[in-house]
């Protein structure tokens, strides 16, 4: 079992690294700044955001420099929506090679997972300039970030495998999930903060549901309050990472024989 | 494995496809059915294949001829893995090269030296093999002066060069082919069939499809006529004069 999948990781390591260089560079060609907008983009978003959060709406959340709030949770969020996205539509943008030559249909999402990983660890530069110039800076903490990032990764690879394989059979999909992830941006605390619902403990009750709830909950534990995310927060990471990669797992394993006949 | 010398074996392979789900669900379909009172079709089974049984020894060349839409595409996609058989099974022993289709991982975005790679790595190749085979692979295309040219603005003849160059550099121990042999001008032409027959020279099991039948019989040792999804003969090459006789009557 173990050396069979050491056989498949080494036999696929070369094509999963050329499909991700692919992404990169289609991504990137023909534009002047090139890579730079990956560090960019997420700041510019920020920005607008700013902006229109604490100029306009007032928010605002309590000790914390409300720039480092936004922008932690903000990365966090972007990989993840940007992630489950492209790797919703991958398997069946990549429909003619599956036609006509045998691998791993599993690749396609992983790859788009790993690209957008890549993009995410280069968004963290804007985030610790941010930190740097307006938030509470570094502290020792902060090499406990990997493990959310880990979690992040596993949780964003189960839901995109659950997602390219109901794409394949439901191209409606691609519209609704749309729609969700528009939904989702605002339940989940990036622009506001939890505590706004804090008189009303069901609604707090439902958002905690949300597993990117966890996720931005650990990063922020660590920047912003110099603090070590308690250990429930610690179990809910891994519990929703490795439990929808299971389920991502199972459901796109039950299914790939069917892909070929519906695309 | 070591007890029989057969490279693939076709058990009573049957392939099945749903032309009814075969669409998918669309709601937007769901909706105008709705609305303009049509009924949902019944759905249609269609046998691509039906019962093909057969077994190919190492170093055979096996020719599939039959009419467009008789099941020769699917039964090699089903050999080469591609697909899954609703019924019955293929085993085959060694590694498969599937030349079905060329270029199809090509990105037109992309350099034809990046596709190189691309394509090197979708075919199962390793980095270290594509390496050492590049500058083969260039000399065979011929293509030195368009490496660094995005592939989007090859002519087909051209993608199909860079394809069939990379397709053939390792000598794998079954080739899979698909009226492929007809790419390029007249000059690659020549010398990707003397590159295929280098192969079949080599000791390598190929299964090989073509419409032309006077390259059938100059390279196969086996004939398969396949008609409507259904082996209608199997035997040597007087097979495809038979089925000449009955593409002139039809």
């Amino acid at each position: 079992m173990f050396n069979n999948i050491k056989y498949v990781c080494k036999k696929y390591n070369f094509l999963l690294r050329q499909l991700v260089a692919r992404d990169f560079k289609v991504k990137y060609k023909r534009s002047v700044l090139g890579v730079l907008w990956s560090l960019l983009y997420p700041l510019l978003t920020m920005a607008v955001m700013a902006i229109v959060f604490s100029q306009f709406f007032r928010f605002k959340v309590p000790d914390v420099d409300y720039l480092s709030y936004l922008m932690s949770g903000l990365v966090i969020f972007n990989y993840f929506s940007e992630a489950s996205n492209l790797a919703m539509s991958s398997v069946v943008a990549n429909f003619s090679l599956i036609n006509k030559v045998y691998m791993p249909k599993y690749i396609f999402p992983l790859s788009k997972c790993v690209f957008v990983g890549i993009n995410f660890l280069l968004s963290q530069i804007p985030l610790y300039v941010i930190l740097f110039t307006s938030g509470p800076g570094i502290n020792v903490y902060h090499i406990l970030l990997p493990y959310m990032y880990l979690c992040l990764f596993l949780f964003t690879l189960g839901f995109g495998l659950i997602l390219s394989t109901v794409s394949v059979f439901l191209r409606d999909m691609f519209y609704i999930y749309g729609v969700v992830l528009n939904l989702w941006t605002y339940l989940t605390p990036i622009m506001w903060d939890i505590n706004m619902v804090s008189d009303r403990p069901l609604i707090a009750f439902a958002l905690k549901l949300n597993p990117l709830y966890w996720f931005t909950y650990f990063s922020r534990k660590i920047i912003l309050y110099n603090a070590i995310p308690e250990i429930n927060s610690w179990i809910y990471c891994m519990i929703f990472g490795l439990g929808f990669l299971l389920i991502g797992i199972l459901v796109f394993k039950k299914n790939q024989d069917k892909f070929i006949y519906y695309v | 494995m070591e007890a029989n010398n057969y490279m693939i074996e076709v058990n009573n392979v049957s392939m099945r496809f749903n032309l009814g789900i075969e669409k998918g669900f669309s709601l937007k379909q769901g909706f105008v059915d709705f609305f303009s009172g049509k009924k949902k079709p019944p759905k249609k089974d269609f046998w691509a294949l039906t019962d093909v049984d057969f077994k190919v020894k190492k170093g055979e060349v096996v020719g599939f001829i039959g009419s467009n839409g008789a099941g020769k595409s699917t039964l090699l996609k089903v050999v080469a893995g591609v697909m899954k058989p609703t019924k019955g099974n293929v085993k085959a022993y060694g590694n498969i090269c599937p030349m079905i289709e060329l270029g199809a991982g090509f990105d037109p975005q992309l350099t034809a030296r990046e596709n190189i790679y691309l394509n090197g790595s979708i075919m199962g190749y390793s980095k270290e093999l594509m390496d050492q085979k590049f500058q083969e692979i260039v000399d065979f295309s011929e293509l030195h002066d368009f490496l660094d040219v995005p592939v989007q603005n090859f002519s087909s003849g051209m993608i199909a060069r860079l394809a069939f160059s990379v397709a053939t550099i390792v000598d794998p121990e079954i080739l899979i082919v698909d009226e492929i042999l007809s790419v390029g001008d007249i000059a690659f032409q020549a010398k990707s069939e003397q590159k295929m027959l280098s192969m079949i020279g080599g000791g390598t099991t190929v299964l090989f499809v073509s419409h032309s039948l006077e390259q059938i019989k100059k390279m196969c040792d086996t004939v398969v006529w396949i008609e409507h999804g259904v082996v209608q003969k199997i035997g040597g090459k007087e097979i495809c004069d038979e089925y000449y006789q009955y593409m002139i009557s039809k």
